[in-house]
């Protein structure tokens, strides 16, 4: 992970339509408190976070479902470890693949254990007087996303590894 | 004729949509949604002697440990066992427990503590649900210096 943060900055140039986006990437090299700034004069932020093994795009607010966790408890809140990217409109820090720890606290709140609809798996083969039919309900976890905290200072600075 | 000059309002412009709250539990502040459960039993039917030795063996620490949820234990006469989860949506889950064992009603038990309340639907597809809009804006065609063809 290098020293400097890699900043990408995206450049909208008809400002009329608030919602279009126009995308230059230019790349900003500053460091990482200069970064979170930057990201922070924003009003809306996200990250990209690893959960489970998948990398899911979240949001403050989002509901979050993923397979059923076994050691968790509802009502248990989660610190996501795994941050690969942060960004509001027109900023975005990237890691190298994650972000280092502590740099942005992201926490989620396990809200339920629920399970599917109910799903039928028929197995058929025809003039042969097989016919099987297999249900489930799959299990789920479903986590609300907390507010995303951006740290004003990083905890320790970090050397690009040879 | 003239042009009017454009007045104020004479009342505070507000966007009602923008007063509106998006439901959140958990966001900032997590309320569990199951609000009573209520364990319903025969004393008479052999079908709710599982029943009956989980209510005099286990309810009272389930309670202790679930003071968030109200307990009720209550007689159904002539009837099979049953269980009830009350949730602040004001729906109900009801579980039979005809030919349950204690390890299984525990299992029903802690569905109903875990639930929401909500109904059962598809969640394959289901990964991130959001209220917020993206907060990258979202890609037009029409807003690039070349414009996308198909």
């Amino acid at each position: 992970m290098s020293a400097l943060a890699n900043v990408f900055r995206r450049c909208s140039a008809n400002l009329s339509f608030a919602r279009g986006l126009q995308t230059v990437p230019a790349t900003l090299n500053t460091g990482h408190a200069e970064a979170l700034s930057l990201i922070r004069s924003q009003p809306q932020r996200y990250v990209v976070a690893s959960l489970v093994g998948r990398k899911y795009l979240l949001a403050p607010r989002d509901l979050l479902t993923v397979a059923r966790l076994r050691d968790v408890k509802v009502g248990d809140r989660l610190a996501l470890s795994d941050v690969h990217e942060v960004g509001s409109r027109d900023y975005t820090l990237r890691g190298d693949p994650t972000l280092p720890a502590g740099l942005v606290n992201v926490e989620a709140t396990v809200v339920e254990h629920t399970k599917g609809a109910m799903e039928r798996i028929v197995k058929f083969k025809r003039r042969k007087h097989y016919k099987k039919t297999v249900t489930h309900k799959q299990t789920y976890t479903r986590l609300r996303i907390g507010p995303i905290e951006l740290t004003p200072t990083m905890p320790q600075s970090t050397q690009r590894q040879a | 004729m003239p042009r009017l000059n454009v007045l104020a309002a004479a009342t505070p412009v507000v966007n009602r949509r923008a007063l509106q709250s998006k439901p959140s539990n958990g966001h900032a502040v997590f309320i569990p949604q199951i609000r009573k459960l209520v364990f319903e039993y025969c004393d008479a039917w052999p079908s709710s002697s599982n029943l009956r030795r989980y209510i005099y063996n286990h309810v009272e620490d389930l309670a202790r440990e679930h003071p968030h949820v109200e307990f009720v234990v209550k007689q159904r006469p002539s009837k099979e066992p049953i269980i009830r989860g009350l949730y602040l949506n004001n729906r109900d889950k009801v579980i039979g427990l005809k030919g349950f064992e204690v390890t299984q009603i525990q299992q029903k038990v802690q569905l109903l503590l875990d639930s929401s309340g909500n109904k059962i639907v598809p969640l394959k597809r289901k990964t991130v649900v959001s209220s917020t809009e993206a907060a990258r804006g979202i890609w037009s065609g029409l807003h690039v210096p070349e414009p996308y063809r198909i």
